[in-house]
C-alpha cells in the first residue's frame, strides 16, 4: 500500500472525529505500520503489544484535537508511539542512558513501510497458509506441532510454509513491479 | 529441486527463529528472498492481538457514542471522584496543599455538596454531617504537582500523616504518600519527564484497590465500557493498571489483602444514563436507585459494584 492518499486520509479522520465508531477504519489502515515501527524499538513482543495498544488508545482519546495540516496521520501516530516508548523506558530505568525513541527518518520509514506491507499481505494469504505463518512465526511452534494442530503431515505443512513465503514474495514483487 | 528448497527453507527458518546465524541463505539465489521475508516475519503481529485490540477500540467507541456526545459541564470529564466525609475541612486541606479552588457549594437535603477544582481536575465532596447517612470510606488519589517535596511538606503542615516521604521511584516519578486527617490517601507525584504531568493524564487521577484487578477491569469494561490502558503485574498480582471511561481515567492496584478496597464513589456524566444504568446492572452491579430527574436538573441513577464503590450515572442538565 502506498502512503495513504491525502483525500482518503482526511475524509477518514474527519469521519472518525464526527463519529468515534469510525475510528476502526483508521486502525485498520495504520495498525501494521504502527506495529512495524514499535516492534523495531520494543524489547519483545509483549512490550510491542502494550505500546501499540497504548498508541491507538491515546490516538482515539486525542483524535478530536487532531488538526489536519497535510501531515499524514501515521506521522502523528509515530510521535505518540515514540512518547509511549520513552515513557516505558523511563518507567523501567529512569537512569537509562538509552537515547529517547525517535520518530523514523525517511530511510527507516521506507523499511517500516515494507515491513507493514509484508504484515498486511500475510492477512491476505489463503487460510491454511496464514495459519501456518502465524503458528510458526508468531507462536514459534515447530513443524511437528503445527502438523499435529492442523491434522496434516509435516511434509504438507512445510509445503504450505514454502507456498506462503512464495506468495508473499510474488505479491511484494507485484507491488514494486 | 522443489523438495530441496522446502527443506532448505525450513532449516533456514529454524535458524532464524532460534536466533542463530542464517546469513548463509543469502548466498543461495533461490532461497535468499524467502529467507529475507522469513526474517521479517519474526516480528509479525499476532492476529489474535490485532483482533483483540480492535474489539477493545470498538467497545470503547460504541460506548463513546453514549458518553462523549454528552454536554458535560465545563471543567468536568466523564468520571469525577466523589468523596464522602462527615465533617467539613477537606476543602481547606486541598486548598493548602494543592491550591484547590472551591467552585460551588450547595446545601442539600442530606448535607452539603461541594465541587472543587484541583489543577485541571474536578472533585465532588459530599459532607453529610455527623448525623448523616452516608458511610465514610477513604478514597485514594494520584495527584501530579510541579514540586512534590513542597506539596508534601504543605500536606504534613495541614495535618496529613506521612506514609512515605517523597523519593524518586523506578517508574519515572518522584512520589510521596500522605494520609489526610479524614483517612484519604494522596499519592503526590512529580513526573520525571518533560512535564510534571505525564502525557494524557490530568492533575488528579483517582486510585482504587480492588480485590482481583483483572476481574474488576472486566466488570468495568462490561458495565461502563471502560478501556484498559495498561496493566503491570508481578507474578500474577496487578501492581498498577489504568483504565479509562470516556475521557476520565482511574488507576488501580490489587489490595493484596493489605487494605480494604476504598468504598468510594464516582460520578459519571453520560448522554444516556438510562442505557448505561441498564448496562451496569446487567454486568452485575447492584441497583441503588434507578435514573430519575433530580431537583438540581440532572437525571441520575446509582449502582454499587462488588467492591462497594458507588457509581452515580448522570445526564447533565
Amino acid at each position: 500500500m502506498a502512503i495513504a492518499d491525502d483525500y482518503d486520509e482526511r475524509a477518514l479522520i474527519e469521519a472518525a472525529q464526527a463519529d468515534p465508531a469510525r475510528f476502526v477504519d483508521l486502525y485498520e489502515r495504520h495498525f501494521h505500520r504502527v506495529y512495524a515501527y514499535v516492534i523495531r524499538r520494543a524489547g519483545n513482543r509483549a512490550e510491542a503489544e502494550d505500546i501499540t495498544s497504548e498508541v491507538f488508545e491515546r490516538a482515539l482519546t486525542h483524535l478530536p484535537r487532531f488538526e489536519w495540516r497535510g501531515v499524514p496521520l501515521v506521522a502523528w501516530l509515530f510521535r505518540i508511539a515514540a512518547n509511549a516508548l520513552a515513557d516505558r523506558r523511563q518507567q523501567i530505568d529512569r537512569n537509562s542512558a538509552d537515547p529517547p525513541a525517535e520518530v523514523p527518518d525517511a530511510s527507516e520509514s521506507a523499511a517500516i513501510e515494507r515491513r507493514a506491507i509484508v504484515f498486511q499481505l500475510v492477512d491476505r494469504l489463503p487460510d491454511l497458509q496464514r495459519q501456518v505463518i502465524a503458528m510458526r512465526f508468531v507462536d514459534g511452534r515447530s513443524i511437528r506441532e503445527i502438523a499435529a494442530a492442523l491434522e496434516r503431515s509435516e511434509g504438507a505443512v512445510k509445503q504450505l510454509q514454502l507456498r506462503a513465503l512464495e506468495n508473499l514474495r510474488k505479491s511484494l514483487e507485484g507491488r514494486h513491479g | 529441486m522443489a523438495d530441496a528448497l522446502i527443506e532448505r527453507l525450513d532449516q533456514t527458518i529454524d535458524l532464524i527463529l532460534s536466533g542463530r546465524d542464517a546469513t548463509a541463505a543469502l548466498a543461495d539465489g533461490e532461497l535468499a528472498p524467502l529467507a529475507v521475508l522469513a526474517a521479517e516475519l519474526r516480528s509479525c503481529p499476532s492476529p489474535a492481538f490485532k483482533a483483540r485490540l480492535r474489539a477493545n477500540l470498538e467497545r470503547r467507541t460504541t460506548m463513546s457514542i453514549v458518553l462523549e456526545k454528552a454536554k458535560i459541564r465545563e471543567g468536568f470529564t466523564t468520571v469525577t471522584p466523589y468523596v464522602h466525609v462527615r465533617e467539613s475541612g477537606l476543602v481547606d486541606f486541598l486548598t493548602t496543599v494543592f491550591g484547590a479552588v472551591e467552585t460551588s457549594v450547595t446545601k442539600t437535603p442530606g448535607g452539603v455538596h461541594r465541587e472543587v477544582r484541583v489543577g485541571d481536575s474536578m472533585l465532588m465532596i459530599g459532607e453529610s454531617g455527623t448525623e448523616g447517612g452516608l458511610a465514610f470510606s477513604p478514597a485514594t488519589f494520584h495527584v501530579y504537582v510541579p514540586d512534590v517535596d513542597a506539596a508534601f511538606e504543605r500536606a504534613i503542615g495541614a495535618g496529613g500523616k506521612s506514609m512515605e516521604a517523597p523519593a524518586d521511584r523506578p517508574y519515572g516519578e518522584r512520589l510521596g504518600f500522605v494520609e489526610d486527617a479524614f483517612g484519604n490517601r494522596w499519592y503526590i507525584a512529580t513526573h520525571l519527564g518533560p512535564s510534571p504531568v505525564p502525557q494524557g493524564l490530568r492533575t488528579v487521577t483517582p486510585f482504587v484497590h480492588p480485590r482481583g484487578v483483572p476481574s474488576y477491569i472486566d466488570f468495568l469494561t462490561r458495565a461502563f465500557g471502560a478501556v484498559e490502558e495498561f496493566r503491570h503485574d508481578v507474578q500474577g498480582v496487578v501492581m498498577h493498571a489504568r483504565i479509562r471511561i470516556g475521557d476520565g481515567a482511574i488507576e488501580m492496584g490489587d489490595t493484596q489483602g493489605r487494605m480494604e478496597p476504598e468504598k468510594t464513589a464516582f460520578y459519571l456524566y453520560v448522554a444516556d444514563c438510562d442505557a448505561l444504568y441498564a448496562q451496569a446492572v446487567s454486568a452485575g452491579a447492584t441497583p441503588l436507585s434507578p435514573p430519575a430527574e433530580q431537583w438540581y436538573g440532572e437525571r441520575v441513577g446509582a449502582v454499587q459494584d462488588a467492591m462497594g464503590i458507588t457509581w452515580y450515572i448522570a445526564k447533565p442538565a
